[in-house]
């Protein structure tokens, strides 16, 4: 009778486990990878959008403030996405036969809004307020990147549970005088250390014990 | 269960002081080894899964939830994908930011004051208006709601013409010609209009125009639910329909024979807290504003009365012709048993305050009985002075719908035009409705659902709900309340005077313009009208409407009294007794049937939900050995129906007590096949009782759903009871094996502020309201019947019954139970994954993304306050449903734990606010929980025990403060107020001055 396995037949099976066996040690590490990837998180992607705007352009070179368009973002949860009709206050004037811009007159002669790709999004269970953050010392630009800088706009963060707790837990590295809120290319200024514990006094912070209660954000 | 064979015995127990002295139920008095083992289970349905399943059973389970598992992990999309912006932004709108509107909420026509809360243009959440002179911030469980009404995906959504889908325009082409030719022949003879209660003034003008224009119309109000009763009794007694009113705050005593003070309807919101701002001064002023209750059957009304009286009607009608002939210096007839001793004290009670006493009965009493009460009134001089009366707030021009079936009948309506009523399903078996509207050629019907009149009916019309509609109507003040839309709306419905108009005048109005039209003053300017409007739209109702005190006449006096019949015989196998038909507690006359938060809402004294029961008397349930849940047939007239029993303590001997609104027969909606039909059997000359029916057993059961005994603690002096004025008990720390714990409210979790709540159980009538507002805030599903019946339930908030005394005539208490906030939190400890927690200010937390769902938390509670998501109630709710949710507070997904969180939303609001106000402190009375604003007696106050100055300090500090279960030393946050009682510690009829 012929024999079944041939003589390379085990080293086959044995190369086979092996492989097997890698496969399963690489799995985490490719998961991980690929959860932090911005495949998954969706960080430095600029989707496609109704409109190509430029933030770069409007809010770089142009230098229109970041509340002429996003109204509340000084005293609402939310920053507030522009009507149509904040568009128009310009373009109804400038650049008003251009085909990029097609679509926002024809929102505004339809009656009908843009729909924005949505960019910036926590989970349903996580509560956000802009107001009293931006009023108490934390910048646009600490967790929407310089967006002077982007051509089209994407996610500069990944908004983990990380992300807020590496604030929430030492406000003091992050915290920014009144008048640079606003200023997209802000970076901790060498005497941080210094002037954070002093600022976080200046606007009543909680220590990180209070800020990381699970109410403060989960509701 | 419990059943008619034990009563004696239960009975026996209680009487002889060996059974417990509060009780919530037959079976906990009885503590049978399988309540016990009810007890123990917790979750019944747990218990039962655990059960030991084979080797098999727990392999394909563990496979199924491993596959399950892979499922949830895949990202769905959550509809958060784009971002869509106004066009042009209106003012005051900020996207996801709270906008309230001043409305009103309807009860049979009548008005309560409400605000609408709206996000993002959704109408969320009803608060009271704090302003309405009315309602002064308190809602009831009808105001909370209506807002999943709005949302219901079964109402009715465009005109149907012979059950096709049609349009307003063909509406309106088909009824030009058709109405002209109404108006030609004879001014409109034949024409017949039904509509409901009219307490509108804009309406009841455009009605009053529509008569002008075809006088030969006619007008029926259909009101299953009315208050005809009040206004016969006042035309027996006075020759005109009047309101009667009272000033609480002026008496010394109330004496109720068949009251609805307290009880669920239009008066509700306002007579309640008139009731609880009465008894608050009384109580500071160191006496005991009293309530002495006598009625056939039990109710809110009698559960907070300090004398409660279980009698017949017969027995009621007896009391009161003797307390009148007492009042007029005579003598009684009856002088001996309870009665009369309760009937003394009354008396005594009375006639100590002559002029500063009211006696009153309510709609459901007999005309007769309510005369009575006008003369008794009078003979004590109380008339005019506590008790005082205005002309009627409904309309008083139509006609009983009796005229409208005679017209039908004999073929004399040519026209029948049904508006916002559902004669079909809630008209009097004995007028034979449906049988003569087959007779009427056209027949128009307009609702919020395809309800049982439509499907008789050519024309179907969908209603504008009152969220989405313009109008007005006044509340039982006759304060004129305005209904303003909150939202654009969500379907093709019209208002009633807006399809009167398209009935009627040349050019169609529209809500607004009507509103408009009526307000406006001759020869005001128009844009000055409409400035007044508006600012009028700004508070919700148009001040000093309220309707002046009319002045009355000596009461005409009683006829004679007609012979008493010969008692019936009571022989062969059905037993003659008295019905009573109530509104449902709930649902109400069945108009609100399809509200799965009002279905699932416990009955406030049967505590029964998804359906109506059939209360009969613990006496009458030993007599004829009826157990809980037993089908009885009840029959009078050649009428019938059958229900299952219920075993109500306190119900009158003989008095069997049916419910209406249930038993709809129209198909696909919530409430078909739940229940039985009271109307089937009611009659229309006597619609609130029939004195003779009979009762027989079918043999067959259906246990109502009940969660009397869900969630019941162990433990002893749970509810307490507190002489007015007693002294203090000292408190002594009870001994414990643990070291001593920090003292103080603030010692444990030292942080700003010590969140805390007082619940006092004098001022909880019991009715509901928070229960409903909590649901609506919190996004709690509705679970449907069978879950309820496994302990599935997930209110955050329940309110507790329980009965102190004997079976036959015990004292009623109602506590509300939430989560107790325990500084020394048992849950804590039993979480393997710090799900639940602390934060600083004292709130125990639940975190629901780390729960991994053990129970164990629930198991520790001593309250049994926690909820659990056995299954994914709010994922498969309709779109339009999910409009309703709160979007402060997350949507719990399956196999997770939840509770009361102090609406942690709400404090986070107002600690954002005072953040961004530089960093003020957060002013008393900022947080109002939702319990707490919709709560009609202010029993309910919340606050920071820290700050002295705040109210909830001061009633923490109060002498009748308790903590539920304290001897657990949980150190609850939550306390209450021990309910006041004139003498000694006991509760009841004992403890009179």
């Amino acid at each position: 009778m012929r024999q079944l396995f041939a003589p390379g037949a085990d080293a086959l099976f044995r190369l086979a486990l092996l492989t097997a066996a890698a496969c399963l040690a690489a799995l985490p590490v490719v998961g991980a990878g690929l959860m932090r990837s911005s495949y998954v998180t969706g960080v430095g992607v600029a989707p496609a959008q109704p409109v190509p705007f430029s933030h770069k352009h409007h809010s770089g070179e142009l230098a229109i403030d970041c509340r002429y368009c996003h109204t509340s973002v000084e005293t609402q949860a939310t920053a507030g996405i522009p009507p149509t009709h904040t568009c128009m206050t310009c373009h109804g004037q400038i650049w008003s036969g251009s085909d990029m811009l097609a679509p926002v007159r024809a929102s505004y002669a339809r009656d009908e809004p843009l729909h924005w790709t949505r960019l910036n999004k926590l989970p349903g269970y996580v509560y956000y307020n802009h107001a009293v953050h931006v009023q108490n010392g934390i910048g646009c630009s600490t967790c929407h990147g310089n967006v002077t800088e982007m051509q089209l706009t994407y996610r500069a963060n990944a908004f983990e549970m990380s992300f807020c707790l590496d604030c929430h837990r030492n406000p003091e590295k992050y915290v920014r005088p009144k008048d640079e809120i606003l200023t997209m290319t802000w970076s901790p200024p060498a005497n941080q250390a210094e002037i954070g514990p002093e600022l976080v006094r200046q606007y009543h912070i909680r220590g990180g014990e209070r800020l990381t209660e699970c109410a403060i954000c989960h509701r | 269960m419990t059943g008619g064979h034990e009563i004696g015995d239960l009975r026996a127990r209680l009487a002889a002081g060996d059974g417990p002295a509060f009780w919530r139920s037959l079976d906990a008095v009885a503590d049978s080894p399988a309540f016990r083992a009810f007890l123990e289970a917790e979750y019944p349905a747990a218990a039962r899964l655990a059960a030991a399943p084979d080797r098999r059973g727990f392999l394909r389970a563990m496979a199924a939830s491993l596959a399950m598992s892979g499922l949830a992990a895949c990202g769905q999309p959550d509809g958060r994908t784009e971002e869509v912006p106004y066009v042009r932004q209106p003012e005051r709108i900020v996207p996801g930011t709270a906008l309230s509107y001043a409305s009103a909420a309807l009860v049979d026509g009548f008005a309560n004051g409400v605000l609408v809360t709206t996000r993002n243009g959704r109408p969320l959440k009803i608060e009271g208006n704090p302003a309405h002179p009315w309602s002064r911030g308190g809602t009831d469980v009808f105001a909370q709601a209506s807002v999943l009404g709005l949302y219901d995906p079964f109402r009715l959504q465009a005109p149907h013409y012979l059950g096709r889908p049609s349009a307003w325009q063909a509406f309106r082409a088909a009824m030009t010609g058709r109405f002209a030719a109404l108006r030609a022949t004879d001014g409109g003879r034949g024409l017949h209009l039904v509509t409901g209660p009219v307490t509108s003034p804009s309406l009841a003008a455009q009605i009053a125009a529509m008569r002008r224009d075809f006088p030969a119309m006619r007008w029926h109000v259909a009101a299953p639910a009315g208050r005809e009763a009040l206004y016969e009794g006042a035309r027996e007694a006075y020759g005109r329909p009047l309101e009667t009113r009272w000033r609480l705050g002026e008496a010394r005593t109330i004496v109720s024979l068949d009251g609805d003070l307290l009880d669920a309807g239009p008066g509700q919101v306002g007579q309640s807290r008139d009731w609880i701002e009465a008894r608050r001064a009384a109580a500071a002023a160191g006496r005991l504003l009293s309530l002495h209750h006598a009625g056939p059957t039990p109710s809110l009304t009698g559960a907070k009365a300090d004398a409660p009286l279980a009698v017949g009607s017969d027995a009621l009608a007896q009391i009161a012709r003797d307390l009148l002939a007492e009042a007029g210096g005579g003598t009684a007839e009856v002088r001996d048993g309870p009665v009369a001793a309760w009937r003394r004290r009354a008396f005594a009670a009375l006639n100590g305050a002559r002029g500063a006493g009211v006696v009153l009965a309510g709609a459901h009493a007999a005309p007769a009985l309510l005369a009575q009460v006008h003369r008794l009134n009078a003979a004590l001089g109380n008339t005019g002075r506590c008790v005082f009366h205005t002309a009627p707030v409904p309309a008083q021009e139509a006609e009983p719908l009796a005229a409208l079936v005679e017209a039908m009948a004999r073929g004399a309506a040519r026209a029948v035009v049904m508006l916002d009523v559902n004669p079909v399903y809630d008209a009097p078996g004995d007028l034979g409705f449906t049988e003569a509207l087959a007779r009427v050629p056209l027949k128009i019907h307009a609702g919020l659902y395809r309800d049982e009149t439509a499907a008789h009916c050519d024309w179907t019309l969908p209603l504008a709900h009152p969220l989405e509609s313009w109008g007005d109507a006044r509340a039982l003040d006759g304060t004129v309340t305005l209904i303003q839309p909150t939202v654009a709306p969500l379907y093709d419905g019209r208002t009633v005077p807006e399809i009167l108009s398209i009935l009627t005048d040349a050019e169609a109005r529209d809500g607004r313009g009507l509103l408009d039209a009526h307000w406006r003053r001759p020869g005001e300017d128009e844009a000055a009208a409409r400035a007044r409007l508006e600012e009028a739209l700004r508070a919700g109702f148009l001040p000093g409407t309220a309707l002046p005190e009319e002045s009355v006449a000596a009461p005409a006096p009683a006829a004679a009294r007609p012979a008493a019949g010969a008692p019936a015989p009571s022989s062969g196998p059905a037993r003659r007794v008295e019905v009573l038909f109530r509104p449902d507690p709930t649902i109400w006359d069945g108009s609100l049937s399809d509200l799965a938060w009002l279905q699932e809402l416990p009955k406030p004294l049967t505590k029964v939900v998804w359906g109506n029961v059939v209360a009969v008397s613990p006496r009458l349930a030993e007599r004829e050995e009826l157990e809980q849940g037993d089908v009885v047939t009840l029959e009078a007239g050649g009428r019938r129906l059958e229900g299952p029993v219920w075993i109500l303590p306190g119900q009158a001997d003989d008095a069997v007590t049916v419910t209406l609104g249930y038993g709809r027969r129209a198909p696909g909606l919530l409430a078909d096949g739940l229940g039985y039909d009271a109307y089937g059997l009611r009659a229309a000359a006597s619609p609130w009782r029939l004195a003779d029916a009979t009762l027989a057993r079918t043999g067959r059961r259906q246990p109502p759903v009940t969660t009397q005994d869900h969630g019941t603690m162990e433990g002893h002096d749970l509810v307490r009871v507190r002489a007015l004025g007693a002294p203090a008990a000292p408190s002594a720390p009870l001994p414990s094996l643990y070291p001593p714990a920090p003292a103080s409210a603030e010692g444990r979790h030292g942080g700003e502020r010590a969140w805390g709540m007082v619940i006092d159980l004098d001022a909880c009538i019991g009715c509901n309201a928070c229960v409903t507002a909590c649901q609506s805030e919190n996004n709690i599903p509705v679970v449907g019947r069978e879950e309820v019946a496994r302990g599935r339930w997930l209110h955050w908030l329940r309110i507790d019954r329980y009965y102190e005394g004997g079976l036959d005539q015990p004292a009623t208490h109602f506590m509300p139970v939430p989560c107790m906030h325990c500084e020394q939190a048992p849950c804590e400890v039993g979480c393997p994954v710090e799900a639940t927690l602390h934060d600083r200010e004292g709130l125990n937390l639940m975190v629901y993304n780390r729960c991994v769902g053990t129970r164990a938390c629930s198991s520790y509670c001593p309250y049994k306050v926690r909820r659990f998501n056995y299954l994914d109630y709010a994922g498969d709710m309709a779109p339009v449903q999910q409009q309703q949710r709160n979007p402060e507070v997350t949507v719990r997904a399956r196999g997770v734990m939840e509770k009361c969180t102090y609406c942690v939303q709400r404090i986070a609001a107002a600690r954002i606010d005072a953040t961004k106000a530089d960093h003020a402190p957060i002013p008393d009375g900022a947080v109002e929980t939702a319990c707490q604003g919709a709560c009609p007696t202010r029993a309910i106050t919340f606050g920071d025990l820290r700050d002295p100055a705040s109210q909830v300090a001061a009633a923490a500090a109060d002498p009748r403060n308790y903590a539920l279960l304290g001897a657990l030393n949980t150190r609850p946050r939550t306390t209450y107020l021990a309910r006041l009682a004139a003498g000694g510690t006991g509760a009841g009829p004992e403890g009179e001055p």
